[in-house]
């Protein structure tokens, strides 16, 4: 029997939790090995196109695909830029011209998962539903003026009690303004959960990054799993 | 013949075998994986005129296949080691006699630094090193002004090194990838060049020398436009028999021919907006060289360039088409000079093949296709230098319009 003062709050949440969000369609996570809570789009694009084998801490790091379905659909679209048949085309000119090997593809989250807790280095993603049991959540940043800045103080939002209970997660995109200095002078809502968002704005807000000669700004997925 | 029919059979098999089950075979060794991928093609060429491609296309030729087999494996995170075997006929080419395609060792230092050695596939332009692989391309034949089949091993590989790698420029202005190479080319004896002197009673045993040159190509930040330029320098050597056209009764004496300038720049241009693909490249290649143990001199000036589109209608069904245009001039001095009057006149069809093309291409699956594709050329180009089409089978002459349908299909797994 569900707590009646539970009421407005899980109105609230499956009304603004269908809100439809990109990175909320998946979630990027890798092998207990990377060292890194975060990765630019820029450096996860390198990785899936083979241009990259190791992070920028020096994390060795392979790729793996899912064989299709929304998951797929909308990292090509939102990491990749590219369509599932450009990037077959891509790796096959890598395979037949040696300069490169075919990334593992598997067929579902579960199998995705599975891999990515045994291989070392192993980065794929996953449907935003799915379990992550064994693996670590990669945020994703999403840096926008071609600054690529470090995070060098990261802290991890507080799972809202009620809602991690429930079961409810899901995936908050934002948007950051970094100064100059590193620290973050503002935070806009891009898509999720509000609720889960204000846990991860309040964290986000605390967040550092390397100083720049100028202001910059990142986009960051942070994922909420209630079952982690 | 035996070996041809062998081969064709081999193919063929492989073709119906595919449609049942074809699948990358992958296994592990120390704990890290082995892959194994393959690829074949057949098609046919009928020419209502002029045979080309050394094949008897004014009769219709099925003369037209290939296959390669390759297996890579990642030896440590940084160092993946791999070769692939290569094997065609194409008319009087190849004749089935295999190679080694690509044989590398290849340590990723960077993404923005790496090296390969071995046998390597040279980057020159969009598909130098692709242009085997007919299962990628939407065209059947790429274009023969740029990527002339007949010709394919005069830039498909050198035994040497590469080094590579990317580079994210600031501010968003893309990617840039670059590569540098310096190596040995080496000739079969059963490609283009050889044949194409066959027909002065030249027997080629040797035909290679030092090959080296970059490419650059940049990402840049308008999505879906890639631009880049290559150049390619070689030093070439030829050797074997020719008969002596200033005494034809002394039979065969010893034959040379060598580099004394062999270069090729060439620029290009991709643009992709949705199923839309726009392609252009030109090529300059420009080869002045000894001919017949220094007594003669030859300068061949070639200029090749085409614009492609192709439209993906849907999942199955792809169209394209391009516009291919070849001009060669040619001039020979010393003592040769008086058997090879100087051709300038790009005007004519001696040293002009201008080729327009319609194609379609039907995938079957993930890994079969067929096309289907015209081409309505003028010029036959068989000037200095060849260009799909040869004297040895076209010994009627030839005429200045061919037009030719080919179809093709391929697997890949």
């Amino acid at each position: 029997m569900m707590n009646h003062r539970l009421f407005p709050l899980v109105a609230v949440v499956m009304m603004f939790g269908s809100v439809p969000t990109v990175a909320g369609e998946f979630k990027l996570i890798a092998n207990s090995s990377v060292k890194a809570d975060s990765i630019s789009t820029g450096e996860l694009k390198k990785v899936f196109l083979e241009e990259k084998n190791a992070l920028h801490d020096g994390t060795h790091v392979e790729p793996v695909l899912e064989k299709g379905g929304p998951a797929h659909q909308a990292f090509l679209r939102e990491c990749l830029g590219s369509t599932d048949d450009d990037l077959q085309t891509y790796y096959r000119v890598l395979v037949f011209t040696g300069k490169g090997s075919m990334p593992k593809e598997l067929g579902s989250d579960a199998e995705i998962v599975a891999y990515v807790a045994k291989t070392r280095g192993a980065i794929g993603y996953v449907s935003a539903e799915a379990s992550a049991e064994g693996v670590k959540t990669l945020a994703i940043e999403d840096v926008r003026n071609g600054v690529e800045r470090k995070l060098i103080t990261r802290v991890e939002p507080a799972y809202p009690e009620t809602l991690k209970r429930l079961n409810i997660g899901g995936t908050v995109r934002l948007q950051l303004t970094v100064a100059p200095k590193g620290n973050i002078e503002s935070v806009q809502l891009l898509g999720g959960n509000p609720i889960l968002a204000e846990a991860a704005v309040a964290a986000v807000k605390q967040w550092m990054y390397t100083p720049s000669h100028s202001r910059t700004t990142a986009e960051v997925s942070i994922p909420f799993d209630p079952k982690r | 013949m035996r070996r041809r029919i062998l081969g064709l059979g081999f193919v063929c098999a492989w073709l119906c075998a595919g449609s049942i089950s074809l699948r990358a075979q992958e296994f592990k060794v120390f704990g890290r994986t082995v892959q194994v991928h393959g690829f074949a093609s057949q098609g046919f060429v009928y020419t209502n005129d002029n045979n080309w491609l050394t094949m008897n296309t004014s009769q219709g030729s099925a003369a037209f296949t290939d296959f390669g087999l390759n297996t890579s494996y990642q030896v440590t995170d940084k160092l993946r080691v791999g070769a692939q075997g290569y094997d065609r006929n194409l008319g009087q080419l190849g004749q089935y006699h295999p190679s080694l395609d690509w044989a590398v060792a290849d340590y990723r230092f960077k993404s923005w630094l790496g090296i390969r050695g071995g046998k390597v596939k040279t980057t020159l332009g969009l598909y130098t090193d692709t242009q085997d692989l007919d299962f990628l391309q939407a065209f059947a034949l790429l274009p023969q002004s740029v990527y002339p089949t007949d010709l394919r091993e005069a830039t498909i590989a050198h035994l040497g090194g590469d080094i590579y790698g990317d580079i994210s420029l600031k501010h968003r202005l893309g990617d840039l990838s670059y590569t540098a190479y310096a190596g040995h080319r080496s000739d079969s004896i059963y490609s283009g060049y050889p044949y194409y002197l066959s027909s002065f009673g030249a027997r080629i045993t040797s035909f290679g020398g030092l090959q080296y040159g970059a490419d650059l190509r940049w990402r840049n930040p308008v999505k879906g436009l890639l631009i880049g330029a290559s150049r390619l320098n070689e030093d070439i050597t030829g050797r074997g028999s020719a008969l002596n056209p200033f005494n034809l009764a002394a039979g065969l004496v010893p034959y040379s021919e060598a580099s004394k300038a062999d270069w090729a720049n060439q620029f290009y241009g991709r643009y992709t907006v949705g199923r839309l693909r726009i392609e252009s490249e030109y090529r300059r290649y420009w080869r002045n060289q000894d001919l017949f143990n220094g007594t003669s001199e030859s300068f061949a000036d070639v200029h090749g360039w085409y614009v492609s589109g192709a439209y993906r209608i849907c999942k199955r069904l792809q169209i394209g088409s391009y516009y291919s245009r070849y001009t060669i001039t040619n001039t020979v001095a010393g003592a040769l000079a008086a058997f090879y009057p100087p051709a300038t006149d790009t005007s004519l069809p001696d040293n002009h093949d201008y080729d327009k093309v319609i194609t379609g291409r039907v995938d079957l699956n993930k890994f079969w296709n067929v096309k289907i594709e015209g081409h309505f050329m003028n010029g036959y180009g068989s000037g200095p230098y060849p260009n799909g089409f040869y004297t040895q089978v076209n010994p009627q002459g030839f005429s200045p319009n061919t037009n030719a349908l080919v179809l093709k299909t391929s697997l890949n797994f």
